[in-house]
């Protein structure tokens, strides 16, 4: 098992918040985090509808160990909150999910979504301006064409480097219930938003129309059973996608089956554990995030205690099921009373898809060794924070003889949760989003 | 009994939960409010098939192969509403509980309500009509507006549900237990009208459906169990039909007065839901 150590030395705040670290506003909660194709960027949204971009900087020879620092790249305001007249409610304008596309030339485009609507931005790089007009001078002002007695050309001069993004594309319209998932596909023409009810296609050049894929709204509303709580398309087949029900169920879907994908190609459910029933059982069982593995072999799904790893060809029962804080299981009545039982966590896949990782209370994050068996907690946390320091993993202690270094259950801080993780397409560094910071640990480089 | 309280304790917070999601930021949130309503029927079973398992559990047995017929959806079919003696102590009791007020908790009444509304299906309510049927469903749904909240002492001495003076110590459960009676009744009356504002009858109408089985105490329970899930059918239809009831014009009036029932803190707690699911 690799060690991960803080070998950036990197806490990141928005840089509007003038709080201490201590106390943070709600705006600066970072709710999504995500590395582009390449690793080379890292896209963060928060709860106030900014994107915060990092870019890697370049190796230098002169300075080796400090290997591929992020900084800050481009910030941007993507989403506003809006106001639906019509029905009398408010639109969040936290970002639920940003997805990059893949690059096609020295520009970077990608999705973020909030609740209702979708927006395609280009981020691009301005190094050079014109200078010398012939009819404008270099104020902008307008000359007077009475003084005008030559021609000029203007001619491009260096200047400082400009990072702008703007808006391409703006998909609204699509969306009756609020937005939890988007994915592109890999065709790179089209992508997926999904709601609570559906599954909407569009294509990335066209805003005014979209597809509906997957629609599961009953007929009466009153005999809603469940909700799709995930969706992403397979990462090399562009047909073929999987969304996740909030009763803990997965279907892949075909799209060359039928344009209307409402009966599944497969189905992945694991029969509930009769001794473990409970108030909760079904809030549990909901999952909160599914993904491919990079191969498209597997499938992982997160739901509140457990990560799964199922195999897309057997669907009587996952592969491999990891335990992320089953201590929780007997505190599930304090859980759903303050609302945390309701914490949706991501689940992420190294580049290798050998390490599976996921987030949890108390600043605490997990990573489970697909091959080795092994797993290991570790905090994101300043006091962790100081450079090349190594993570020491941590440990819950869940009753008897409380280990020194250990902690126990009950003095879990469950307000400091870490929902967000990202990992690197391919090598071992990962960015972790606790509440308002975000950690980049890489590994250890002998 | 320590379930029962944990129940309602869930019970309320659960209630709670879907009120305030009505103010919170950015709209009502499908999956969590699904969820909680999953919560809420849980509980809300483990609630009333506790209770059932109490005090009441002879007196239902007795009624068991009466109710059961005539309770459950899929019972209601096919069959004669059985338990005409039970009709009769039903409608001696649904008067005295007229006059009476249960202590019924938010929890309780609002769960009470939503589970009626589910009634909606039936509207087989053939069954659901007692033999004194006729006179009754015009007549009782507004009364049994008014009544909502029992009577815990399902008191009527004569009646043949002991439960309900058995539970007049149990507060909350009196509710339940006279519901049973009433509910019947009320959900006859309340099925042909989607906005009569029949207040307590799902409760009620669950014990005998509970007594289905109605051989054995183990049956009851099991039969509890699964007719309250197939009365309460899927998690939403409970508060959904409720609602869903509530959302028609006429079924305003119907709220303002089955306010009298405990439901009165409840009922803002549930509109605002109802509007809510009007708006999906």
């Amino acid at each position: 098992m690799k060690c991960f150590s803080r070998y950036l030395p990197y806490i990141f705040r928005p840089p509007s918040t003038i709080l201490s670290s201590s106390c943070h506003t709600e705006a600066d909660i970072i709710s999504t985090v995500e590395f582009n194709s390449t690793g080379e960027l890292l896209a963060t949204g928060d709860k106030g509808g900014r994107v915060v971009v990092f870019q890697r900087e370049q190796e230098s020879k002169s300075q080796p160990h400090r290997r591929g620092e992020y900084n800050v790249y481009s910030t941007f305001q993507s989403h506003e909150p809006e106001f639906d007249y019509l029905k009398s409610l408010e639109i969040e304008e936290k970002i639920n999910k940003i997805r990059w596309l893949p690059q096609q030339n020295a520009a970077y485009f990608l999705l973020s979504t909030n609740d209702k609507t979708v927006k395609l931005w280009k981020i691009s790089e301005r190094d050079k301006r014109p200078e010398g007009y012939n009819l404008k001078d270099e104020d902008g002002r307008m000359r007077d064409p009475a003084t005008i007695t030559t021609l000029r050309v203007p001619i491009l001069r260096p200047m400082d480097l400009m990072v702008e993004a703007t808006p391409r594309r703006i998909f609204s319209n699509g969306h009756t219930y609020h937005v939890n998932s988007i994915s592109v596909n890999s065709d790179y023409e089209t992508y997926m938003s999904t709601d609570d009810l559906r599954i909407n296609l569009w294509n990335l050049e066209i805003t005014n129309r979209s597809f509906n894929i997957v629609d599961i709204k009953p007929a009466n509303m009153e005999e809603l059973t469940e909700v799709i709580t995930a969706a992403e398309f397979h990462p090399n087949q562009c047909n073929t996608f999987v969304y996740s029900s909030s009763k803990g169920s997965i279907r892949l879907c075909d799209m060359r089956a039928a344009a209307l994908c409402d009966n599944h190609s497969k189905f992945f459910e694991e029969p509930e554990d009769p001794n473990n029933r409970s108030f909760f059982s079904e809030i549990i069982s909901s999952i909160s995030d599914v993904k491919f593995s990079h191969s498209g072999r597997y499938l992982m799904t997160r739901d509140y205690l457990t990560v799964r790893v199922w195999d897309v060809n057997m669907e009587c029962k996952p592969l491999e099921t990891y335990q992320v804080h089953d201590y929780l299981r007997g505190k599930l009545c304090s859980l759903y009373e303050n609302d945390c039982i309701f914490d949706k966590f991501e689940c992420v896949w190294n580049g290798s898809d050998s390490v599976i990782m996921t987030g949890s209370y108390n600043n605490f994050f997990r990573m489970f060794d697909r091959n080795t068996k092994r797993d290991v907690t570790l905090e994101a946390s300043r006091e962790n924070s100081k450079p090349r320091a190594i993570l020491k993993p941590r440990k819950v202690c869940v009753g008897g003889k409380r280990r020194k270094d250990e902690i126990s259950v009950d003095s879990l801080d469950f307000s400091k949760k870490i929902l967000h993780t990202a990992w690197h397409p391919s090598e071992n560094i990962i960015a972790v989003a606790a509440t308002n910071n975000l950690y980049i640990f890489q590994d250890k480089v002998n | 009994m320590e379930y029962k309280v944990e129940a309602h304790r869930i019970m309320s917070i659960s209630l709670g939960k879907i009120y305030n999601s009505r103010v919170q930021r950015g709209g009502i949130k499908l999956h969590k409010n699904l969820l909680v309503s999953l919560v809420l029927r849980s509980a809300r079973q483990v609630y009333l098939s506790d209770y059932y398992g109490g005090a009441c559990l002879g007196s239902q047995r007795a009624e068991a192969g009466e109710w059961a017929e005539g309770e459950t959806m899929e019972s209601l079919e096919g069959r004669s509403s059985p338990g005409a003696a039970g009709a009769d102590s039903c409608e001696s009791e649904t008067e005295s509980r007229e006059t009476l007020r249960a202590p019924e908790t938010n929890a309780q009444a609002s769960v009470e309500v939503a589970a009626e509304r589910n009634a909606e299906e039936p509207a087989s309510s053939s069954d659901y009509n007692w033999p004194q049927g006729g006179e009754t469903d015009e007549e009782r749904a507004p009364g049994q507006a008014e009544d909502s909240t029992q009577v815990p002492s399902c008191p009527v001495p004569e009646s043949r549900f002991e439960c309900g003076a058995a539970n007049a110590d149990e507060g909350p459960q009196s509710p339940a237990a006279a519901a049973p009676c009433c509910t019947r009744k009320r959900s006859a009356g309340k099925s042909p009208y989607a906005g009569s504002p029949v207040k307590r009858p799902r409760p009620g109408s669950v014990p005998p459906a509970n007594t289905e089985g109605g051989d054995a105490s183990e049956d009851m329970d099991t039969g509890n169990v699964s007719s309250l899930i197939t009365i309460f059918g899927s998690s939403f239809s409970g508060l959904l039909s409720k609602d869903g009831a509530q959302a028609e014009p006429g079924a305003a009036d119907g709220d303002s007065g089955s306010g009298t029932i405990c439901c009165e803190q409840m009922l803002p707690n549930l509109s605002p839901w109802s509007t809510a699911i009007v708006a999906f």
